[in-house]
């Protein structure tokens, strides 16, 4: 028999080939998968207590596994050491600031997970040896049910027959009850029916007594009117005060000028005395003390000026 | 009393029975693999008759059989996948996926495929030429029927079996990807890890040797069931049945060894 009598040659050659290049490129990447073209990176973890550490225990980072406990032992101090293997794609994930964590939830098997908060630190030489830290929760349970027992006591004695929240809601029913009456909240606040008509009442009273001294301020207001008018009109009060003033300063000028007249006296006085020797030094006090109320009566002059200043500008300017 | 002793006494014969049929069965594919070790059976002869074996029993139904492995796995793994996001277990649908489909469901599907398409006929085959004597006759022509009927088919049962349980994984296999990452190569480093938890070693050989003994299983039984038919035309039917009959328990056998060496 040759090829030609044999038309099944070609197409269970095409089946054959197929399938051995498919299963073949499927055993190259399975092979791949499995890490066997590249270098395993080991890690030891040191650990006080290998409890729920057996091999195969995933080692997770960020919730993926990446590689997993490969062989537990102990050392020559009895100190745990685990031993874990992964592949050497995922050791970047494993820097020298990241912390190992045994975790052991209450359903599932337990699992070492790496958290690397730098991921720019030092990443970690290959052999090196970390801390294993355990957050076990079934250890956590005792305590916390032993809380749980003490708060369920607590509310036991607050939710009992005679207790205090039975009496509270006594009190919040007879509240609630008061408030479904006539006078609603009010007369929940306040006790009685009588009482809350006592404030209702005193609240209309209020009321009246505002529309009274709404128009008492209307009144008010026309009184002011008036004033305005007795004050400012041109035989008003403040004009016949403008003229005062400025006589006022008319006699401040004068008694200006005789001073400085008696301020000459004194200064030929001076002059005179000069011959004579003896007594100057009184004449001299007497000649300071002088300069100083000329100096004051000016000062004081001044002061009036610039308070009233419309002695120059006779127009009276209204505020 | 005589009740007792006639049930103990079938019971004894049908054990005897099970101890022969068993024993043919391995005493003839002791044979078949000295034979293979042979130098003289590694001719062309034998090699085209493996080759037309392989082709009515492979190659010939593979777009009915790939288009039956898609629908399964369409529908399984969408039963998985509805399953496992209805109960928040999204992340071990890959993985539950592989495990029903591409190591247990497809190989188990694939050899009832084979055993119901070629086995049967295999088995009529081979009762039809005993009862027709050309068995002897081809024996008497120096033609060993052994290595030029049995062993070839043997052979093209075994290379069946694991090619189409392959192909059909592998169809799976990206059915499953598809239809959980969709088309996008997001999902594909999740993917990686979970092939590489699956397939270590262990399961890959055991996935192959599985897949061979399906092979071996739906052509051995039926060739050895077809040489039990006695010489009358009327026994081809029961033949073909009780072999059939075997072939079933054999597969069940090997599927449930597989799972107890697998899981426990």
């Amino acid at each position: 028999m040759n090829a030609t009598s044999n038309p099944f040659h070609f197409k269970v050659g095409l089946f054959a080939a197929g399938t051995l290049l498919l299963v073949g490129v499927f055993l190259v990447y399975l092979l791949h998968a499995r890490g066997v073209f590249e270098p395993t990176y080991r890690l030891n973890l040191a650990a006080t207590s290998a409890d729920g550490v057996a091999p195969g225990v995933p080692l997770v980072f960020s919730g993926i596994e990446i590689g997993s406990v490969a062989s537990l032992g102990l050392n020559d101090d009895g100190g745990i050491v685990i031993r874990i293997e992964l592949l050497q794609r995922n050791a970047k994930w494993l820097r020298q600031t990241s912390s190992f964590t045994l975790d052991k939830p209450l359903v599932g098997g337990a699992k070492i997970r790496v958290d690397s908060p730098d991921l720019k630190a030092e990443p970690l030489p290959d052999g090196s040896t970390m801390l294993l830290v355990t957050s076990d929760v079934s250890k956590e349970i005792p305590a916390l049910v032993e809380r749980v027992k003490a708060i369920l006591a607590n509310v036991e004695h607050l939710t009992r027959q005679d207790g205090e929240i039975n009496a509270t809601l006594a009190n919040v029913k007879t509240v609630t009850d008061r408030m479904t009456g006539d006078y609603g909240v009010l007369e929940g606040i306040l006790g009685s029916p009588e009482k809350a008509r006592a404030v209702t009442d005193s609240l209309e009273k209020t009321r009246a007594l505002v529309a009274k001294l709404d128009s008492l301020a209307l009144r008010m207001d026309g009184m002011a009117a008036k004033t305005d008018s007795w004050l400012f009109d041109p035989n008003g009060v403040a004009e016949h005060t403008r003229e005062s003033l400025v006589q006022v300063r008319h006699m401040l000028d004068d008694a200006q000028s005789s001073l400085k007249k008696a301020d000459a006296l004194m200064a030929n006085a001076v002059d005179i005395s000069a011959n004579v020797k003896d007594g100057t030094q009184d004449i001299a006090k007497l000649r300071a003390e002088i300069d100083d109320a000329v100096r004051k009566a000016n000062a004081l002059v001044n002061e009036i000026n610039k308070k009233w200043p419309f002695a120059r500008d006779p127009e009276v300017k209204l505020p | 009393m005589r009740f007792l002793e006639a049930s103990i006494e079938s019971l004894g014969a049908k054990i005897t029975g099970w101890f022969a049929v068993g024993y043919g069965t391995f005493a003839f594919l002791g044979r078949a693999l000295l034979l293979l070790l042979d130098r003289t059976t590694w001719n062309r002869a034998t090699f085209d008759v493996v080759v037309k074996q392989v082709y009515f029993t492979a190659v010939q139904i593979l777009h009915v059989f790939l288009g039956y492995a898609l629908i399964i796995s369409w529908l399984i793994v969408t039963i998985i996948l509805s399953t496992a996001r209805e109960f928040g277990l999204t992340e071990f649908a890959m993985e539950m996926t592989i495990r029903v489909l591409v190591l247990e469901l497809l190989p188990f599907l694939t050899a009832l495929f084979v055993a119901l398409r070629s086995g049967s006929a295999i088995n009529t085959e081979i009762a039809l030429m005993r009862v027709n004597n050309e068995l002897d006759a081809l024996a008497h022509c120096k033609v060993p029927p052994m290595q030029f009927e049995f062993l070839p088919r043997l052979i093209g049962g075994v290379v069946s079996v694991v090619a189409l349980a392959s192909l059909a994984g592998l169809l799976a296999l990206l059915l499953a990807y598809l239809s959980i990452y969709g088309l996008s190569m997001a999902g594909f480093e999740a993917f990686t890890r979970t092939v590489a938890r699956i397939f270590d070693f262990r399961i890959v050989a055991g996935l192959a040797v599985k897949c061979a003994l399906f092979g071996l299983a739906v052509t051995l039984i039926p060739v050895t069931a077809g040489l039990e038919t006695p010489k009358k035309l009327f026994m081809v039917p029961v033949s073909v049945l009780r072999g059939m009959m075997r072939v079933f328990f054999a597969i069940v056998a090997i599927e449930v060894l597989s799972l107890a060496l697998k899981y426990i």
